[in-house]
């Protein structure tokens, strides 16, 4: 990052160059740091992940697989779940983009409890060290959800153990974030900035963190429960002890659906900021979003038991987890309508971040739509563990997730790093990211709807073609995966162009009132609140220089 | 179900235009699930896509375009007006599929079904038919409503036919039920859905759906095994594990309660509440008697571990004892 150093904004140096050395990285109680290590394993995170769903997808090339041995797939999908699941999409968006964001966005110097942020960095950190560790002490082969008894049979090495640990560290890594965030929040706005004065961003990471903090806690209990079940045999998943495996399945999805909640909800958050920002308009219907994010944080809640439709289940039971289930629809459909009357009747500018979100738009409409039929009973059934479940989880946590992550991070890239990303590499990715999203993922749900179940290391000769199509989309979307990872650490050599503190014009204080990459205590002199979408304040100098505040001086 | 006229309903089955056939009496009940929503999300998408392109369009941002007009920035009755409409329509999916479901998940009122018992393992099927035939594949008559009472000897397992439009988990520790009637003679595959390790994807059986029951009868005549059909065999182990001395098969009182016509009672228990004698009471009260008690009896009865196939065995002597209507 040497270049970066010359990018210095006002009060002598950024954050990036206060202080030099590993070690003041490694030991760095700064959000922003935090924020910017973060980043770096998540993408780690990601390409190991994807090269997982690579080895898959090649696999499945030929219905008799091939490629590798049952076994052998059967721990390729299980890592490819397992990592991006709890090392990619849940603390994704949260842990990176949040931790850098949210106290800028509050004017605030840092996050209410900085050397926590840093133990919850090094948890994570553990938690993905033993994931790999499971790697080499021969893999894992339990599918990313871990339902026991295949999980805690008494042949299995030490794999399972592992994980379980990783998924319990990573977990409180998830809880010390969520509290930060609610406390700095709380805590931290000056005083002129009310409620709804937040940005959109700050509402969906605070109803983020609501569910991290009462969620994730069942997720480390079911961790810790399986780990003695496995060691001690308390019966209490496991029927040869005389435990329930059922009962595993209710813990596990009692965290892992409002998990999904985890990974959406700030994904929207970036949504909202980006459409408004791009639209050069207020965002429409603010307390509605606002509102509805929390509306998707408690209703998320109580849906669980969609994902046990055919377990065994009462009933009864499932009447009452399908109406609820519907019911969270309508949060998310509030906020696509609003996005969409954002744009109307705005000046709509096609850089990077907003081309992700319109291709979001399309996708997590598709996403959450496809989630209609995994509500409904009638319905669920026959589709339950098919690939159309995989493509649907697929469209909400890869496809709207990951989209929405890589427009957070193009939108918030020259605040991060003081560097403008090339736009046209950055609008070539987009695009290919898009197509080749679709490709993979469009065919899945056909051969869902005709049958084919999930997690087959071979398959019927009649899916051959769906298969395939899903392979060649695959290899489209890494490319626009690699040409977007090109063009963001390209932009910090020496031909990447310097940013302006507000090269977006957005109203929000890391733009209006933060240099570009910020100081280390962020701010000059505490910032007042703005009203963070009203953007008839703001000026446009150049292209080069960015925007001002209408009133005064660049900050 | 009828949910429209002749062409909707056409409409309604030809959307989605890739599903397996229709081979069990609820499969077009399930299409006709499909269709609706398929049709709703199919022109909600198209409609969200559209407005995206006409509004990126109209307002890109250009030289004449550089200031954006006035315009509103909410609106409450727009507001309630989109979330009240998708609100009703995921009530009308609502209300359709779980209309649906209740007719996948029983028997057609009036009819009696005839019973499977369903064992999964590690990476196969096993079928104890009524007729006591066992069997590596299910083999059931056109048009009579067929009742799976599924278990698992040892991890999750899922029994799914495409063409029935239906699936159910095997749990090992208890008894799941499935219930289906075949409408299309054939032989169509199973499937296991969850995923159980190595040969999961080759855990496959079929079901063959008999013309009549005479081909039926003659299928399940042929190389029966001499060995002892499952109730006898529960009934063997009934006096083999000392069961007889405590619970009678002639009614008589005894230190537990007879055997003779419990299946299918419901049965008052001490502490209050009722338990209804079937599969997964039954096997309860085999290896953790202490549970659920009948009212008027002690907790006297040790847990009696037993395999798998024994505590089927048992279940099934059982069940020859009840009570003929």
């Amino acid at each position: 990052m040497s270049a970066v150093e010359h990018g210095a904004g006002a009060g002598g140096g950024s954050y990036l160059t206060s202080e030099r050395g590993l070690r003041s990285w490694l030991l760095t109680v700064d959000h922003k740091r935090i924020g910017v290590m973060y980043l770096g394993v998540i993408v780690g995170t990601l390409i190991l992940g994807g090269v997982f769903a690579l080895a898959l997808r090649l696999h499945l090339w030929n219905p008799a697989g091939g490629l590798v041995s049952n076994d052998t797939y059967n721990k390729l999908f299980t890592l490819h779940g397992a990592v991006m699941v709890f090392l990619f999409v849940i603390p994704g968006i949260p842990s990176a983009l949040g931790n850098f964001v949210l106290p800028l966005q509050v004017g605030a110097k840092d996050v209410a409890f900085p050397r926590v942020n840093l133990l919850s960095f090094y948890l994570y950190l553990a938690g993905a060290v033993l994931f790999l560790v499971t790697l080499v002490v021969g893999g894992l082969d339990t599918g990313w959800t871990l339902y026991p008894p295949y999980s805690l049979e008494g042949s299995r090495g030490l794999g399972i153990l592992i994980a379980l640990v990783g998924v319990f560290l990573a977990g409180f890594s998830s809880i010390l974030t969520g509290v930060n965030f609610i406390a700095t929040i709380h805590k931290l706005r000056p005083p002129d900035m009310g409620w709804f004065d937040l940005p959109l961003f700050l509402w969906a990471l605070y109803a983020t963190a609501i569910i991290q903090i009462l969620a994730t806690p069942v997720l480390g209990i079911t961790a810790a429960l399986g780990f003695m079940e496995r060691i001690f045999h308390l019966g209490i998943f496991m029927p040869e002890y005389g435990g329930d495996p059922v009962l595993f399945q209710h813990f596990f999805w009692f965290y892992s659906h409002p998990a999904v909640y985890i990974m959406i909800l700030p994904a929207m958050g970036i949504v909202s900021e980006v459409v408004s920002v791009f639209s050069r308009k207020p965002i429409f219907g603010y307390r509605f979003i606002a509102m509805s994010s929390l509306a998707i944080a408690v209703i998320g809640f109580l849906v669980w038991g969609h994902h046990m439709f055919v377990s065994g289940q009462s009933r009864w039971a499932n009447v009452i987890f399908s109406f609820l289930t519907m019911l969270v629809a309508i949060p998310s459909a509030i906020k696509v309508f609003n996005w969409l009357a954002t744009m109307y009747k705005g000046v709509i500018i096609l850089k990077t971040p907003m081309l992700y979100v319109l291709s979001f738009f399309a996708i997590f409409g598709v996403g959450g739509l496809t989630g209609l039929f995994l509500g409904a009973l009638a319905t669920d059934i026959p589709l339950h563990d098919t690939y159309f479940v995989v493509a649907h989880f697929h469209f909400v946590m890869v496809g709207a997730v990951m989209i929405a992550f890589l427009a957070g991070v193009h939108y918030w890239w020259p605040k991060m790093t003081g560097r403008m990303y090339d736009e046209r590499l950055g609008t070539i990715s987009a695009v290919l990211v898009f197509l080749g999203f679709n490709l993979t993922f469009i065919p899945q749900f056909l051969s869902g709807i005709g049958g084919m179940p999930r997690r087959y290391a071979t398959y019927a000769a009649e899916f051959t073609t769906q298969n395939r199509v899903s392979t060649v989309g695959a290899f489209v979307l890494t490319a626009g995966l690699v040409i977007a990872l090109y063009g963001l650490l390209a932009s910090l050599g020496r031909s990447g162009r310097r940013a302006p503190a507000n090269p977006w014009g957005a109203a929000s204080l890391e733009w209006s009132a933060a240099a570009s990459p910020p100081s280390h205590h962020n701010f000059d002199t505490p910032p007042r609140g703005v009203r963070p979408y009203d953007f008839s304040v703001l000026r446009k100098v150049s292209e080069e220089a960015g925007w001002v505040n209408a009133g005064g001086e660049a900050p | 179900m009828t949910l429209a006229p002749g062409p909707l309903q056409a409409l309604l089955l030809a959307g989605p235009g890739y599903m397996p056939e229709r081979a069990s009496s609820v499969a077009a009940g399930v299409d006709h699930v499909f269709g609706f929503i398929f049709w709703v999300s199919a022109v909600s998408l198209a409609l969200i896509v559209a407005v995206t392109l006409v509004f990126v369009f109209r307002y890109r941002a250009r030289a004449s375009r550089q200031v954006p007009e006035a315009s509103p920035d909410h609106s409450t009755r727009l507001e309630l007006t989109w979330s009240g409409i998708p609100l009703l329509l995921v009530m009308v999916m609502f209300a359709l599929s779980t209309k649906v479901y209740l007719e996948m998940t029983s028997t057609p009122p009036g009819q009696a079904a005839t019973q499977v018992k369903v064992t999964a393992r590690k990476w196969s099927w096993w079928f104890d038919h009524a007729d006591g035939k066992g069997a590596k594949s299910l083999h059931v008559v056109l048009g009579k409503p067929v009742e799976l009472v599924l278990g698992s000897v040892d991890v999750v397992h899922s029994l799914y036919v495409p063409q029935f439009r239906l699936k159910q988990d095997a749990v090992p520790g208890r008894y799941t039920r499935m219930f289906f009637t075949p409408v299309m003679a054939g032989t169509f595959p199973i499937l296991c859905t969850e995923y159980c390790g190595t040969n999961h994807s080759q855990m496959l059986a079929d079901v063959v759906v008999h013309e009549d029951q005479a081909s039926y009868d003659a299928w399940a005549a042929e190389g029966r095994s001499p060995a002892l059909s499952l109730v006898d065999q529960g009934r063997k182990l009934f006096d083999e594990k000392g069961c007889s001395a405590c619970h009678s098969e002639d009614g008589s009182a005894g230190i537990g309660p007879t055997v003779k016509g419990l299946w299918g009672k419901s049965e008052k228990l001490v502490g209050g509440g009722t338990a209804t004698v079937d599969e997964n009471y039954v096997r309860e009260s085999i290896v953790a008697p202490a549970r659920r008690i009948v009212a008027g009896y002690d907790d006297l009865m040790p847990p009696i571990p037993l395999e798998e196939r024994d505590m089927l065995a048992v279940i099934a002597y059982l069940q020859s004892l009840k009570e003929k209507p």
